[in-house]
């Protein structure tokens, strides 16, 4: 006893050292979530309590500070929905068109999600990993694997998915996360790929298994395939900004750079779909 | 002691609150963020041994990969490391001058970068550009921001410093 107590400093960095192993070797069991739960669960309320002041107190100066701003945006909005409201019919009309002819096409109907608005609350802390957490989670209806999107200016553009769900917090991986891989394919030319973070500090994304045979301009969109059945198709991720044709590799690389700026994101909409349960599970068995 | 513990647990709290929320994003330059807690380990290596090195290195790490999307073990285990190494030489070895801890926090920045790294090739997904993009620039971050929080420290734990003979 007196010897360990001697050297306390070695025994306890032998053990420290022995539980990270082990924990690491056993990630994902039900032990290490359990314990980052209660770990995370601690914390939270200390980000939503700051979160909140910090808000509170942010809008609060906004009030004094930009009210002529928000005068002359609330006009400009208020003539912009005019404009939308007669737009609005034409819309109607083109869709019910369109269903129209889908019908006599016999095509199968789009399907439309409804939507949770979300904050987000806070940003891994390191540099390695980049996921956000938002202030919405089970209790607000969130599953795991739940696409999400957001707006920045007219943009729309998926920002990533639902990794990790708890009682009123949920962690989005975003797709600049070297973690996440998404089925994309080219807007125009609708070549298929696989989408992932470049690297793991970067804000940009690469698209492998992009066939040689396709031309590939920069500038042209990238939008999710649909396939795996965790996001809708059809959705915008980014632009391309390079493309890299190795001379061994079959394939060619793009470099992508989301539509929507990781470092801005701060509202956010969940999208409410859960993923095709027989097309994941047959993606998941596969990997 | 207990005076110790409880500042610590204050500024670990509060840096981590630094580093983990959205508003704090004006710390990033070139999309790298500085690891204060990291700093905070090897400062209390640095000051006070190996024991309290490791012990906020376990500490602080757990709570980072707690917060983080890491798996657990994975921030936790290189500072854990680098607080019990630094506390072995301590300030009794390594005089107190900025130089020193510039090339302190540097040195123990790659360190931590490269045990990361490592780890992350056996346990989660390692790449090898990460030296260029993270550990590098992060290193240069922390060894800039510490000898003004290494200073801010010494005020904090003045009176510990002083029970020590450092001061």
């Amino acid at each position: 006893m007196e010897l360990l107590i001697r050297h306390k400093s070695i025994v306890t960095f032998i053990s420290c050292t022995l539980f990270c192993i082990i924990s690491l070797s056993v990630q994902g069991s039900g032990f290490t979530l359990t314990f980052e739960g209660i770990i995370s669960g601690i914390f939270s309320p200390f980000q939503k309590g700051y979160n909140a002041v910090q808000g509170g107190t942010s809008r609060f100066w906004v009030g004094f500070s930009e009210f002529d701003r928000v005068k002359a945006d609330l006009a400009l909005t208020r003539q912009k929905l005019e404009t939308y409201e007669a737009l609005d019919e034409d819309l109607n009309e083109i869709r019910n068109e369109n269903l129209r002819l889908r019908n006599l096409l016999g095509m199968k109907e789009r399907i439309r999600y409804d939507s949770i608005p979300g904050f987000v609350i806070s940003k891994d802390p390191d540099n390695w990993f980049r996921t956000l957490i938002i202030n919405r989670g089970e209790r607000d209806g969130v599953t795991i694997n739940m696409p999400v999107v957001a707006y920045q200016g007219d943009t729309k553009a998926i920002i990533g998915k639902i990794v990790e769900v708890r009682g009123s917090l949920s962690r989005i991986e975003p797709v600049i996360s070297t973690d996440i891989k998404i089925g994309v394919k080219l807007g125009e030319s609708k070549f298929p790929g696989l989408l992932t973070g470049y690297s793991h500090n970067s804000n940009l994304c690469k698209v492998d298994y992009i066939t040689r045979a396709a031309q590939v301009k920069f500038g042209d969109v990238i939008v999710t395939s649909g396939q795996a059945g965790v996001f809708p198709p059809g959705l915008v991720i980014g632009t391309v900004v390079k493309t890299e044709l190795p001379e061994s590799n079959p394939y060619q690389k793009i470099i992508v750079k989301p539509a929507i700026d990781y470092n801005l994101i701060d509202e956010v909409f969940i999208i409410k779909k859960n993923p095709d349960k027989d097309l994941f599970d047959m993606f998941e068995e596969m990997q | 002691m207990i005076y110790t513990y409880l500042i610590t647990a204050a500024v670990v709290l509060v840096s981590m609150l630094i580093q983990g929320h959205s508003s704090f994003d004006v710390i990033r330059i070139a999309g790298v963020k500085p690891d204060l807690l990291f700093v905070i380990t090897v400062y209390m290596g640095y000051s006070f041994g190996s024991f309290h090195g490791e012990i906020t290195g376990f500490a602080s790490g757990l709570l980072h990969d707690s917060i983080s999307n890491s798996p657990l073990g994975l921030m936790t285990l290189p500072k854990l490391a680098i607080g019990f190494v630094v506390g072995m030489f301590g300030r009794s070895v390594l005089k107190g001058n900025m130089a020193a801890i510039l090339v302190l926090i540097f040195a123990a920045s790659i360190a931590k970068g490269i045990i990361t790294l490592f780890l992350c090739y056996i346990f989660h997904q390692g790449m090898i550009s990460s030296v260029i993009h993270v550990i590098l620039p992060e290193a240069f971050y922390n060894a800039i921001l510490s000898p003004m929080l290494f200073f801010i420290f010494d005020k904090i734990y003045q009176g510990e410093l002083q029970r020590e003979g450092y001061l």
